[in-house]
């Protein structure tokens, strides 16, 4: 077997892992944000309807849900590893070549990590977890 | 037939694998359909924005009864207008693709690309009144 058979049977699991957190994130963000940011940014603010994140009592009554914390996790850290890949490669369209280097890579998707962990530490932090 | 934007222009020497990529300053403005390729991957940093806000309304709870304040200023409701527009910009484009990304065979014929992408607004419809719904109810006081 030549050595470059043998790198073509290779799984490119990094690979598969980007483009699988590329993937998610570009449909949660397209099929959830725009509800989020009609409602809670548009909507709620000008009073039109009530809105859970309006009022103290009612934004940690569902914040203290394990599920409502898992939800929010997934919403916000996912797309971030979209952002990264497509600001990454807007600044390469753009004329920034550097932007396909391995510091680039480790700025962005850094980022997208850096961005999941501290959304994790302020779910766990903000409200306790309640079953109730 | 679309002119490729670079204008062609390619460097490197004849006989060699490796060869240069030059973009003119400015490509995507010659062609609409350019400008709204870039707007499209433009989408991510407003949404980034608004995402972090978001981080930082979860935050903010941690100010207790008396010092949580949600945004509701003038300013935030434009913000967020011009983000929804940011938003539906790239839900339009991403839900569009499916029909090329997804093939899936029923009683070995292809189901048509179309009904692929009218599942995925489907989907869209239904999650936004669902979490529409959820944040409405439990946001009753």
């Amino acid at each position: 077997m030549t050595e470059h058979s043998t790198k073509a049977r290779k799984p490119a699991i990094a690979h598969l892992f980007w483009w699988f957190m590329f993937a998610q994130g570009g449909v949660l963000a397209a099929m959830l944000l725009p509800v989020h940011i009609l409602i809670q940014g548009i909507l709620g603010p000008l009073g039109v309807v009530p809105v859970v994140d309006h009022h103290y009592d009612t934004w940690v009554n569902v914040l203290g849900n394990p599920l409502v914390k898992l939800y929010l996790l997934v919403l916000i850290a996912f797309p971030f590893f979209h952002f990264a890949h497509r600001l990454r490669y807007l600044l390469v369209d753009l004329g920034l070549p550097a932007a396909r280097g391995v510091p680039a890579q480790i700025v962005f998707y850094g980022g997208a990590v850096a961005v999941t962990m501290v959304t994790i530490y302020i779910l766990l932090t903000t409200v306790p977890i309640s079953f109730g | 037939m679309v002119p490729p934007p670079h204008g062609g222009r390619l460097g490197g020497e004849a006989g060699t694998r490796e060869f240069g990529w030059s973009m003119p300053r400015g490509w995507w403005t010659r062609r609409p359909h350019y400008f709204w390729y870039i707007v499209r991957e433009f989408t991510s940093l407003p949404l980034a924005l608004w995402l972090l806000w978001l981080l930082v309304e979860i935050r903010r709870a941690q100010d207790g009864p008396t010092g949580y304040h949600p945004h509701s200023s003038l300013g935030f409701v434009i913000f967020s207008v011009i983000v929804l527009l940011f938003a539906l910009y790239h839900s339009v484009t991403f839900l569009s693709l499916a029909g090329a990304i997804l093939h899936f065979n029923v009683a070995d014929r292809p189901i048509p690309s179309q009904l692929i992408v009218l599942s995925q607004f489907g989907a869209w419809a239904a999650a936004s009144a669902v979490v529409g719904f959820v944040l409405i109810y439990f946001g009753r006081t």
